[in-house]
C-alpha cells in the first residue's frame, strides 16, 4: 500500500538495509517540511524550558504555586509588564512562571496517554487482524462500544471514578484512546498480512509473536508512528479540557486547562489571564499537529483525513 | 435494504447494552453516596435514607413499597446490581427512564426540557460547518496553491489545535467585551429574555454554535478540498474537459457532485455527534442543553439522569447514523450495502 | 434522637449561589413571558423578575437549599418568622404563643380566618398534617424528603418516621385555632424552629394529589403559584388577595431560572431583571455603578447593591482525632497562621467579614473576639510551634498537612491561600481536591485531615451552631471534636428557661470551644444580591429570606 510495505519484500535479514533508507528518506522530506521543521523547533524549546524550569524560572519570576498573602492584594492582577510579562493571576503569581510549569503537565499527560492508548490499541488490533474470526468481532465490538460514548462525558465519568490527580488523568484517557489506534493497526496489519513475506515466515516456521514483531510491526510502524504524534495533540486537549472542568491536577500546580478556567471570571476585566495559557496549549497542540503532518508526509502514510 | 436495516438495528443492541452496561458498572462504583447528596450538605436521618432508596428502587421493598428488612441482621436488602439493571431496561421499554435523585422529577421530563436547545444549537452548528466547511473546501480546492488556500489550510490547522471552550472564551472576549458598544452584549448573552422577534434570539445561537462546529467545520473543509482535488483528476472529469467543457461547468455541474458525497457523509455522522451535547461547549456558553444537564448529574451523582442522558443520546447518535448510511447507500450505488459500513 | 435536630446546612459553596446550587442548576428560561411554548407562562408583562438557580424542590416538605427556599418562603407562613431588624422571633401563622411545662411545651394561637390560596381553612390540622408530612416517609407524598430532623425533638417523632404510624403523638389540636406541640425535652428555642420554611402548613390538597402539589404548592403565604414550576425555566406566582395580612404591592413574580450567576448578572446588566446576583470578580463594578445599600439588606434606586453579612461562617474543619491535629496547639497555630483579612480583600473585595467567632455577629450570643485564636498573628503562631516542632534551616517543621477540599465554586482560591499561609509557618502542605460528592462522606466520617467547610443556620440561634457542630454525638460535627464538659454545658444551656441566661451560656460554650480551636473559622459571607432600579425598596434579610411582600416598585 504504502513505500514502506513496497521496500520490504525482503526476509528478515535485509530488513535493516532498507529500513534505514526509509526513515533516511523520510527524515530528508520531513527536513524540507518547513512547517514540520517550526513544529520540532517548538517542541524540543517546550520540552527543554519544562525540563530546566526548576533551575531559573522561579528564581526570575517567583514560585508557580505560593504567594506572600500579605502582599495579594496589591500584587494581583497586574497587567503584562516587564516584571511580569505575562501579567499576575489573581492570588498575585506570575502568570508565566506558571504556564511554564504547566508545560510539564501538559506534555507528561500528552505522552503518557498516548503511550498507554498506543500500547492497548497495538495489542486489541493485533488480536483481531492477525487472530481475525472470534477475536476481531470481539474486539471490534468493544471498540464500537467506547466509540458510541460521548466521549467528553465518559472521560468525565471516568475521571470521577477515578478522583482527580495527574496519573488518573492520562490513565484515563490513555484507555479510552485505545480504539482508534487499534482500528488503523487493525487495518494495516490486514494488508501487510497478505503479502507474500509473511506467507514466507509463516512457511518457514516462525511463531506468531515473531511473525506480528518482527514482520508486521515494522511495516506498520510509519503509521503508527504518524498516529501516535497526532494522538499527542489530542490528548494535551483533552486534559486541558478536563482542567477546565476542574477534574485535572491538585492544586495549587498549574495546569494550562486549570489556569483558562481561572481566568475566565476575570475575561472582561484581566483578558490575559485566559489568554496566555490557551496561547501554550495552541502552539504546542499546532506544534504535534504540524509534526505529524510533515511525518505522514515524509513516511507517505494514507490516512482518512478525519 | 429493509434486510439491512434490520442488520443494522440488531447489531446495535450489543452496542446499546456494552455502553449502558458499562456506565451502569462505573456508576456503582464512583466514590460518593447519591443518596446522601440528596439533602445537599446535611447529615439526614437513616430513616430518610432508607425512604428515598426505596422510593428509586435501591433496595428489596414489599408490595407497598415499603423496605423489606433482612431476618437476621434488621438492615434493609440492597436491589442486586443485575435486577436494578433489569428495571431500568423495562422502564426503558416502557418509556420511563426513572426519578432524578435530587429533583424528585421524572428524568424524561428534565430532559425533554433541554434537548430542545440541544437539537438547535446542533442544527445552527450544522449549518455553520456545511456553509463555511464546504465553502471553504471549494475555494482552497480550485485555488490551489494560492494566498486563499494557504490561509484556509492554516486557519483550519488552528481550529484543530484549540481548545474549543477557550475558543468560546475568545468568541465572548471579542464580542461580548471588546465590541460591547457594536454588539450591545447581543452575541454575549445566551438566549434573550425580551425577544419580542425568533430572529434576537437566533442570534444568540452564533458564538456558541461556531464553537461547536469549529473543528468539524477545518475537517469538512479538509475532506471537501482534498475530496475535490481527487474527483477532479478522475478519468471522467478529463473526459468532460477534453469534450470542451469549461473547468467552471466541469466542477459545478460534475465533480462537485460527486466529491461532495463523503463530505456530506462526515457532516451527517457530525450532527450525531453534536447531538449528544456538548459538555465543554455549553458549560462556558452556560448554553442550557443536555450536556451540560448531564455533567451537573454527574458531578451530583443523580444516576437516573445520567443513565437516561446516555440512553438518548446513543440511541439518538445511533438511528443519525443509520440515516446517514442508508442515504450514502442512495448517493452512491457503488456502495454495496453488504460492505463493512461502520462509522466512527 | 437528640442529634436528630441539629443538623444545620453545611455551607459548601462560596460565591454566594452556593455550589450545590450552582451544580444543581442547569436549564434555564427562555422567553417566558412571551412564550408560546409551556403554555404555563401567562406572568403579566411587569412581572418583578427574580433570578434563581435551579430549585431542588419548591414544596415545603423537602425545601433544603436555598434557591427553593426564596419560593417556598413567599407561597407559605410557618408559625413565626425571625425578624432580623428587630433581632426577635415574631409571630406570622400564629399570632401568639405560650411555652409551659418547662419548655417542653409550646401552645401556638393561629390567626384566625385566615385561609390557603384555595380557599381552605388554614386550621390547626393544616399544620399537624404538614408537619406528619416532613416526618413520615410516605404520608402525603410522592418521595421521601429529608428534613424529617427540624422536628426530632417532638414527640412520638420516632414512631412516624419508622413509618409505624401517621399519627404524629406530639401534635394536638384542641380546637380550629389552637395548634399544641409537646416535645420530648425542654427546649426554649423551639418557636424559632417553628420559623423554618419547611413548616408551613398544607391543605388537603396536598395529601389528596401530591404530585400536582409538589409543582404548584398551595399554601397560605402572600403569593400563590400561578400555573406550574417549570423545571429549569421559571415558577410564575401571583398576588394572593385574600392573605390574611397586608397584601403585597406587586402583582406577579417570575423566579426565572438561570443556571449560574454571571449569566444572570448579564441578563440584569441588560435589564431583565429586578433582582439577581451579583458575581464576585464583578463586586466594585457593581458598587460603583448600582450604588451600595445603605444598611445592606434594602434596595432602594440607586441604592441596589445588597452586601449585608450572612447568618453563615466559612471555616477550615481540622480533624482532632488526627496525629499531628490532635495536638491543639498545632491547631491554634493553623487558626493563628490564616490572614484572613488577605482572603477577604484580595477574593472578596472585602465584602466579606474576617470571622473571629464561630457565630455570626447577627446571632444572638456572637462576642467580639469570643475565638482567641481566631485571628491573624504570625509570629503567635511561629512561637506556639516553635517550642515543640523547631524549624529546619529552611523554616520548615516536621509537620505536614493535607487540605482535602473541593475545587470548583471559588474555594481553590481560597484554600490556595490557606496553603501558603500556612507553609510561611511551617507546615509541609499537600492538596487533594475532589467533587464535593465525594468529599463530603469523608469529611463525616472524619477521614480527613483538614478541609473547608461553611455552616448556615436553620435557624438563627447560637444552639443551632454550637451544637450541632460540636456535640461529640452530633451528624455534623465532622471535626469529631468530643468534649465532655462541653456536652454537658451545651445540654445545660439549651434548655435554661430565660432567654439572656441562655443567650449567656451559649456565649461560655462558644469560648470553651474556641479555645480548644477544632475548627479554625476563616470568614462570614456577605450578600451580593442586587434589585433594579425600577425597584423602589425590596428586603433581602441575612438569613436570605427574600421579603416579597413588603417590595415595592418605582
Amino acid at each position: 500500500m504504502s513505500t514502506a510495505t513496497d521496500k520490504k519484500e525482503a526476509p528478515q535479514s535485509q530488513a535493516a538495509a532498507p529500513a534505514r533508507t526509509l526513515w533516511g528518506d523520510a527524515f530528508a522530506r520531513l527536513r524540507r517540511n518547513k512547517l514540520a521543521v517550526l513544529g520540532v523547533i517548538w517542541i524540543i524549546f517546550i520540552v527543554l524550558v519544562a525540563l530546566t524550569a526548576d533551575l531559573w524560572a522561579p528564581q526570575l519570576l517567583g514560585s508557580p504555586t505560593e504567594m506572600d498573602t500579605t502582599q495579594a492584594a496589591a500584587t494581583s492582577k497586574l497587567p503584562p509588564s516587564l516584571e511580569h510579562p505575562f501579567g499576575t493571576d489573581a492570588l498575585g503569581r506570575d502568570v508565566l512562571v506558571r504556564v511554564i510549569y504547566g508545560a510539564r503537565v501538559s506534555l507528561t499527560v500528552g505522552l503518557l496517554a498516548t503511550a498507554i492508548s498506543t500500547m492497548i490499541g497495538l495489542v486489541m488490533g493485533a488480536l483481531a487482524a492477525y487472530y481475525g474470526g472470534l477475536w476481531d468481532t470481539i474486539v471490534m465490538r468493544l471498540a464500537d462500544i467506547f466509540l458510541a460514548f460521548p466521549y467528553t462525558l465518559f472521560v468525565v465519568v471516568m475521571l470521577a471514578v477515578m478522583g482527580q490527580g495527574i496519573q488518573n488523568v492520562f490513565i484515563a484517557i490513555g484507555i479510552l484512546g485505545w480504539p482508534s489506534i487499534a482500528r488503523v493497526f487493525r487495518s494495516t496489519i490486514l494488508s501487510v498480512k497478505e503479502n507474500d513475506y509473511v506467507d514466507a515466515a509463516r512457511a518457514l516456521g516462525a511463531s506468531d509473536v515473531r511473525i506480528i514483531t518482527r514482520h508486521i510491526f515494522p511495516n506498520s510502524v510509519a503509521s503508527i508512528v504518524v498516529y501516535a504524534t497526532m494522538n499527542i495533540g489530542g490528548a494535551i486537549l483533552t486534559e486541558a479540557a478536563l482542567s477546565f472542568l476542574g477534574m485535572g491536577v491538585t492544586p495549587p500546580n498549574p495546569s494550562w486547562g486549570i489556569m483558562i478556567q481561572d481566568g475566565q471570571q476575570y475575561l472582561a476585566t484581566q483578558p490575559w489571564l485566559m489568554l496566555m495559557p490557551g496561547l501554550a496549549i495552541l502552539t504546542t497542540v499546532l506544534a504535534f499537529t504540524l509534526l505529524g503532518d510533515g511525518l505522514r508526509d515524509a513516511l507517505d502514510v494514507k490516512m482518512k483525513d478525519a | 435494504m429493509a434486510k439491512y436495516i434490520v442488520r443494522r438495528v440488531l447489531q446495535f443492541i450489543p452496542v446499546f447494552l456494552g455502553v449502558t452496561i458499562i456506565m451502569f458498572l462505573l456508576q456503582n462504583v464512583v466514590p460518593g453516596d447519591p443518596i446522601k447528596l440528596i439533602a445537599g450538605d446535611k447529615a439526614m436521618s437513616p430513616e430518610a435514607e432508607l425512604a428515598i432508596k426505596a422510593d428509586h428502587g435501591l433496595v428489596v421493598t414489599d408490595e407497598n413499597g415499603k423496605p423489606v428488612l433482612d431476618e437476621k441482621t434488621g438492615e434493609p436488602i440492597p436491589t442486586p446490581l443485575i435486577q436494578q439493571y433489569f428495571n431500568y431496561l423495562n422502564g426503558l421499554v416502557h418509556g420511563d427512564l426513572g426519578t432524578s435523585y435530587k429533583r424528585n422529577l421524572p428524568v424524561t421530563e428534565i430532559l425533554l426540557q433541554k434537548y430542545p436547545y440541544t437539537v438547535r444549537l446542533a442544527l445552527v452548528g450544522i449549518v455553520i460547518e456545511a456553509i463555511i466547511g464546504i465553502g471553504a473546501g471549494i475555494i482552497s480546492a480550485i485555488k490551489r496553491y494560492s494566498f486563499w488556500d494557504t490561509l484556509v489550510t492554516l486557519s483550519t490547522s488552528i481550529l484543530v489545535a484549540m481548545p474549543a471552550f477557550w475558543l468560546g472564551m475568545l468568541l465572548q472576549l471579542f464580542f461580548g467585551v471588546l465590541c460591547k458598544n457594536w454588539t450591545n452584549g447581543a452575541f454575549y448573552l445566551p438566549i434573550s429574555f425580551n425577544a419580542n422577534g425568533e430572529f434576537q434570539d437566533w442570534v444568540y445561537y452564533i458564538l456558541p454554535a461556531f464553537t461547536l462546529a469549529s473543528v468539524s467545520t477545518a475537517y469538512t473543509s479538509r475532506i471537501m478540498r482534498s475530496q475535490l482535488l481527487e474527483v477532479m483528476n478522475a478519468d471522467y472529469i478529463r473526459t468532460a474537459r477534453a469534450k470542451g467543457l469549461s473547468r467552471k461547468a466541469v466542477i459545478w455541474r460534475h465533480a462537485l457532485k460527486n466529491a461532495l458525497i463523503p463530505v456530506v457523509t462526515y457532516i451527517g455522522i457530525d450532527f450525531g455527534v453534536m447531538l449528544s451535547g456538548a459538555i465543554l461547549t455549553e458549560t462556558v456558553f452556560n448554553w442550557p442543553g443536555v450536556g451540560n444537564e448531564i455533567y451537573l448529574a454527574i458531578s451530583q451523582r443523580d444516576w437516573p439522569i445520567v443513565m437516561g442522558g446516555v440512553t438518548i443520546i446513543v440511541i439518538v447518535v445511533m438511528i443519525i447514523n443509520l440515516l446517514v448510511d442508508i442515504s450514502y447507500a442512495f448517493l452512491d450505488p457503488r456502495i454495496r450495502l453488504g460492505a463493512s459500513s461502520n462509522k466512527n | 434522637m437528640s442529634t436528630n435536630m441539629n443538623r444545620r446546612t453545611f455551607v459548601q459553596g462560596s460565591l454566594a449561589a452556593s455550589v450545590l446550587a450552582t451544580l444543581a442548576g442547569c436549564g434555564k428560561k427562555q422567553d417566558a413571558a412571551q412564550s408560546t411554548s409551556g403554555g404555563a407562562g401567562t406572568a403579566a408583562s411587569g412581572a418583578f423578575r427574580y433570578y434563581i438557580s435551579s430549585p431542588d424542590c419548591i414544596d415545603p416538605y423537602n425545601v433544603n437549599e436555598d434557591q427553593g427556599t426564596q419560593v417556598t418562603y413567599n407561597l407559605f407562613d410557618s408559625l413565626t418568622d425571625f425578624d432580623y431588624e428587630a433581632g426577635k422571633i415574631i409571630g406570622k401563622a400564629a399570632e401568639s404563643w405560650e411555652p409551659s411545662d418547662g419548655g417542653k411545651k409550646f401552645t401556638f394561637h393561629l390567626v384566625k380566618g385566615a385561609k390557603f390560596h384555595n380557599g381552605d381553612p388554614v386550621n390547626s390540622e393544616a399544620f399537624k398534617r404538614a408537619w406528619t408530612r416532613v416526618v413520615s416517609p410516605t404520608y402525603g407524598k410522592e418521595n421521601a424528603g429529608v428534613l424529617d430532623y427540624h422536628l426530632g425533638m417532638v414527640k412520638g417523632y420516632a414512631d412516624v418516621l419508622a413509618g409505624k404510624t401517621e399519627d404524629f403523638v406530639g401534635l394536638t389540636c384542641p380546637d380550629e385555632n389552637t395548634f399544641v406541640v409537646e416535645l420530648s425535652m425542654a427546649y426554649p428555642d423551639f418557636p424559632y424552629v417553628a420559623a423554618h420554611p419547611c413548616l408551613g402548613p398544607v391543605p388537603k390538597a396536598a395529601v389528596d394529589d401530591p404530585k400536582a402539589f409538589y409543582k404548584a404548592p398551595i399554601g397560605n403565604g402572600p403569593f400563590m403559584m400561578d400555573g406550574e414550576w417549570v423545571d429549569g425555566q421559571y415558577i410564575n406566582v401571583k398576588r394572593f388577595d385574600d392573605y390574611y395580612g397586608t397584601p403585597a404591592s406587586i402583582g406577579a413574580i417570575q423566579f426565572n431560572i438561570q443556571k449560574d450567576v454571571e449569566t444572570a448578572y448579564r441578563e440584569f446588566q441588560a435589564g431583565n431583571y429586578d433582582k439577581s446576583e451579583v458575581p464576585a470578580p464583578q463586586t466594585n463594578e457593581a458598587i460603583s455603578q448600582y450604588g451600595q445599600s445603605t444598611d445592606g439588606f434594602t434596595g432602594t434606586p440607586g441604592h441596589q447593591f445588597l452586601t449585608g453579612e450572612e447568618a453563615s461562617v466559612y471555616y477550615l474543619n481540622m480533624t482532632v482525632t488526627d496525629e499531628t491535629l490532635k495536638d491543639p496547639d498545632v491547631r491554634r497555630a493553623i487558626s493563628l497562621a490564616i490572614n484572613r483579612q488577605a482572603i477577604c480583600d484580595n477574593l472578596f473585595q472585602g465584602l466579606r467579614k474576617p470571622a473571629d467567632d464561630i457565630l455570626p455577629p447577627s446571632i444572638p450570643g456572637y462576642e467580639k473576639g469570643a475565638w482567641q485564636y481566631s485571628h491573624y498573628d504570625k509570629e503567635a503562631a511561629i512561637k506556639l510551634l516553635d517550642a515543640k516542632y523547631p524549624a529546619d534551616a529552611n523554616g520548615k517543621r516536621n509537620l505536614s498537612i493535607q487540605l482535602s477540599f473541593n475545587p470548583e465554586g471559588g474555594h481553590k482560591e481560597i484554600m490556595e491561600m490557606v496553603q501558603s499561609d500556612l507553609e510561611a509557618v511551617g507546615f509541609t502542605v499537600t492538596s487533594d481536591t475532589r467533587e464535593w460528592s465525594a468529599i463530603l462522606d469523608d469529611y463525616r466520617k472524619g477521614n480527613t485531615q483538614a478541609g473547608r467547610l461553611g455552616w448556615t443556620a436553620d435557624y438563627p440561634i447560637a444552639d443551632n451552631f454550637l451544637y450541632s457542630l460540636f456535640k461529640s454525638d452530633s451528624g455534623d460535627n465532622c471535626s469529631k471534636y468530643n468534649n465532655a464538659e462541653v456536652d454537658k454545658a451545651l445540654e445545660a444551656a439549651r434548655s435554661t428557661i430565660d432567654d439572656k441566661e441562655r443567650i449567656a451560656a451559649m456565649t461560655a460554650v462558644s469560648k470553651m470551644v474556641g479555645d480548644d480551636c477544632p475548627i479554625a473559622p476563616i470568614m462570614y459571607y456577605s450578600h451580593r444580591e442586587i434589585t433594579s432600579d425600577k425597584v423602589a425598596s425590596f428586603n433581602f434579610d441575612a438569613g436570605r429570606h427574600p421579603h416579597l411582600d413588603t417590595a415595592k416598585m418605582a
